[in-house]
């Protein structure tokens, strides 16, 4: 954030607030405190901890013994195909989703962006859904999916379309528990696309209505430029937890049927919580660390994301 | 001419009309539906085709308690989601004072680490504090909740409430430190009335993240100290699954977020992401 109205007595700004004063030198640190053991404890502790289990062969169903295998765990994940099935189908999902609901948001933004009577209510319906525990949007969508008693095949049948057999089939469980993904979070992408379309200036599309730009011109050359740091930031937040998308998933289809919806973090919980394989389970979980982190990386350069925020800070 | 325009404005309201409709019902109506079901019967929620007019029953919820231990399961939510609300916003506020007004070596570090939390995988932690409070004898009680959601609140926390600091302009806490304020009286006295509506709504959107959470709830209790996500998830059994049952825990989860964060709307942007984007 700029530092605005330095314009007199820059000296008492010095004296009154850079921890100048007497006896302020530990103030920093005393406030800092309480965050840092907290991070320290119960953040950093385990996750070395953690990365020292991913090097044994510890299970507790095996007794509490255990010894240091190296990297063989490490090894073994390499050669483990369900596993690197895993990433990429959760790969797979989370571009397909957040590229959707990204889509969706952008379109929805604009829509309700149009000052009408009415459209207040309307929008308050597109923010409730990332609102609703996942666990109950879980359920309700898998009884509004069952095949033969759910209520979206009994609408299709209404406008003459034949049952479809969503998650409970291999071939649309994926796109099934995809659609659920778009339906809770285009919501999240919506309100953060919306507030960022409504601040920005007007002048821009001023000029272009008089140079009588269309739409879609519009669009593509004023609004689109502009709104690029928020879709930044909305995509960034999205693609991070798309990326552990869980609890929906294990409700609607618990990675079935027949894999197909085994999404690395209910392969994960399997391999940890079911076999308590938790020496394998720590390598492969700092595996998808490093995945997680690659993606963010890839996408934060594709996107000048840290360029926009140094631009943000020094504006 | 001024008929084809009014033509063409209403043509375009209507069609404006038809998409915002067709958006809303899209995105209300499961809420919808998980509602009406919560409030059927064993019979009425099996019929087929499905019924749109019913006698409403509070079975459902009425066996929430009574099968499900949904009391224990509510106290347990509210007293981890409460504490560790109230612990990660204590801790967070402070050190995002610290981070907003003074000149903290290694700033850009802590940033980056608060941030990295933010990235990390539940999946990856859970698997330590699973070995940790077994070894520590904390494990299915409320305090290993606390603690990790107090954790996972933390760098969200810090980053927003640093925001919303800065936004505060310094002149006015300058202003009364040169009265004779004490830094601790400038920020009681001062900074902290301003930041209230930031700080509500910063809490309202780790309550949600907390309340909601089921992986960590799930992977680190068994009977004691399970929370409503988990006492909701075990509504559904691979063979017999109570709809209506599990349509009411649902109900009762969702209701106190939806209350809390539609209070908060105008600063849930700004929260979200980060302090970013401006609502």
């Amino acid at each position: 954030m700029a530092k605005t109205g330095t314009v007199n007595a820059p000296g008492i700004r010095m004296d009154a607030t850079k921890a100048v004063r007497a006896g302020e030198k530990s103030v920093p640190t005393l406030l800092l405190a309480p965050a840092m053991i907290i991070m320290t404890i119960v953040g950093l502790y385990p996750l070395l901890h953690s990365l020292y289990i991913s090097l044994t062969n510890y299970n507790p169903t095996f007794g509490t013994s255990y010894s240091v295998i190296g990297f063989a765990n490490y090894a073994r994940a390499f050669g483990d195909g369900q596993f690197w099935y895993s990433v990429g189908l959760t790969l797979a999902f989370t571009a397909i989703s957040v590229a959707l609901s990204l889509t969706l948001a952008v379109l929805l933004a604009l829509l309700f962006n149009q000052y009408r009577f009415g459209f207040v209510v309307l929008r308050t319906f597109l923010l409730i859904p990332m609102l609703i525990t996942p666990i109950a949007v879980g359920i309700t969508w898998r009884t509004m999916m069952m095949p033969d008693l759910g209520i979206l095949n009994y609408l299709l049948s209404l406008i003459g379309v034949g049952a479809l057999s969503w998650a409970s089939s291999p071939a649309s469980a994926l796109a099934s528990v995809i659609l659920v993904d778009v339906w809770q979070w285009t919501p999240f992408m919506f309100i953060i696309i919306f507030a960022g379309l409504r601040s920005l200036p007007k002048s821009p599309f001023e000029a272009a209505a008089i140079d009588g730009a269309g739409h879609i011109a519009t669009f593509m050359n004023v609004t689109l430029p502009m709104l690029k740091p928020v879709i930044v930031i909305a995509t960034l937040l999205r693609i991070v937890d798309a990326f552990r998308t869980y609890d929906t998933v294990y409700i609607i289809t618990r990675g079935g049927p027949d894999f197909a919806t085994d999404l690395l973090s209910v392969y994960l919980q399997r391999v940890n919580f079911r076999i308590f394989d938790l020496g394998y389970g720590s390598a492969l979980s700092w595996i998808a660390l490093v995945i997680v982190l690659v993606v963010v990386l890839v996408f934060v350069n594709l996107t000048g994301f840290l360029k926009l925020v140094a631009d943000k800070e020094n504006r | 001419m001024a008929n084809s325009r009014t033509f063409k404005n209403g043509a375009s309201a209507l069609a404006a009309y038809a998409l915002a409709i067709t958006a809303a019902l899209f995105f209300a109506f499961p809420i919808f539906w998980m509602v009406s079901s919560s409030f059927k019967s064993e019979v009425d929620i099996s019929a087929y085709p499905p019924i749109w007019s019913f006698t409403p029953t509070l079975a459902n919820y009425a066996q929430l308690f009574t099968e499900l231990n949904a009391w224990q399961a509510l106290l347990n939510s509210a007293l981890i989601v409460g504490l560790s609300t109230c612990i990660a916003m204590a801790a967070g506020t402070l050190a995002a004072y610290a981070l907003a007004r003074f000149d903290v070596k290694g700033k850009e570090f802590l940033a980056f680490e608060i941030l990295s939390i933010r990235m990390l995988p539940p999946i990856v932690s859970v698997i330590p504090m699973f070995i940790i409070a077994r070894q520590l004898g904390i494990f299915d009680t409320p305090w290993l909740l606390i603690a990790a959601y107090a954790l996972s609140g933390l760098p969200f926390v810090v980053w927003v409430m640093r925001v919303f600091i800065q936004d505060i302009p310094q002149s006015i806490e300058e202003a009364a430190m040169i009265d004779g304020c004490s830094r601790f009286e400038t920020f009681w006295r001062v900074t902290l009335p301003l930041l209230l509506p930031g700080l509500a709504a910063t809490m309202v959107i780790v309550f949600m993240f907390a309340w909601n959470e089921f992986l960590l709830a799930s992977m680190l209790t068994s009977q004691e100290a399970k929370t409503l996500p988990v006492i909701a998830a075990n509504a559904i059994k691979p063979k017999a699954i109570a709809w209506g049952l599990a349509s009411a825990a649902g109900v009762m989860m969702s209701l106190p977020v939806v209350i809390l964060v539609l209070l908060m709307q105008r600063y849930l942007v700004r929260g979200l992401t980060l302090g970013a984007v401006k609502g």
